[in-house]
């Protein structure tokens, strides 16, 4: 799992690349964790690059979700590989987020 | 066909188990999302019997076996832990919106959405999972 930030237009841009599973959650927890915590509150996961995600990843997401709804902020997840989406379908995970096609209009 | 392994209750083993069944995957030639979805159903279970199957801190063998005959891919996981039945586990539920969704919860329910059926005995002093999915 590798995670690539950058701001645009007031989002905080968060790209993943690779595997959220069992092995490497808690990276991927400390690093969004630690992101929120320094003041970004308003974010995008971009999901293109994301092609493995098991209960322990959808965990960090949920608990992304439940901080920054607390601080009144957002988050966008975009450009979600189909695999991945049915993952998000099956486990209701894709009504508790905003699920955007391109990371324009998760901008918009 | 029919390949069996045996990993320890270490989750360093995991990417093993999945470099293992990308080969099966490809060996069989079966679709990429179900070689995601069998690693995925894999990964959940084998955690599940590493963090709670066992009270000591020792290596304890997990075997498990991966069948593709008449259009079905049968998995049995086999652990010599505690008897735990994942089928009695209570199904979250998904329609609660993300302020009460509970952290966590959520493997064995993907388990049960990604296979066709879920059966578990327990026999010999050890946990048998079997899963199947009509493919």
């Amino acid at each position: 799992m590798n995670l690539t930030k950058k701001n645009t237009n007031g989002f905080c841009i968060l790209s993943i690349e690779g595997r959220i599973d069992t092995t490497n959650f808690n990276e991927f927890e400390n690093e969004i964790v630690g992101i929120i915590g320094g003041g970004e509150t308003n974010i995008i996961l971009n999901c293109k690059g994301l092609n493995y995600i098991s209960s322990s990843g959808l965990r960090v997401f949920l608990i992304a979700q439940k901080k920054l709804m607390a601080l009144k902020g957002k988050l966008h997840l975009c450009e979600m590989q189909p695999t991945i989406k049915e993952i998000f379908d099956i486990s209701g995970f894709s009504t508790i987020f905003k699920i955007f096609e391109t990371e324009e209009e998760a901008m918009a | 066909m029919k390949e069996e392994f045996s990993i320890l209750n270490s989750i360093d083993e995991l990417p093993v188990l999945a470099g293992k069944i990308e080969e099966l995957g490809e060996k069989w030639d079966l679709p990429m999302p179900l070689t995601m979805n069998l690693n995925l159903v894999l990964e959940e279970a084998i955690s599940n019997i590493v963090f709670y199957a066992f009270h000591d801190k020792g290596k304890h063998p997990i075997h498990i076996a991966v069948q593709n005959e008449s259009h079905e891919i049968e998995i049995v996981i086999e652990d010599s832990g505690r008897p735990f039945d994942p089928t009695s586990k209570e199904k979250p539920d998904i329609n609660l919106p993300a302020e009460d969704r509970p952290i966590g919860g959520l493997g064995i329910f993907l388990i049960s959405k990604i296979m066709d059926k879920v059966e578990y005995k327990r026999e010999n002093d050890k946990n048998i999972l079997i899963l199947k999915k009509k493919i």
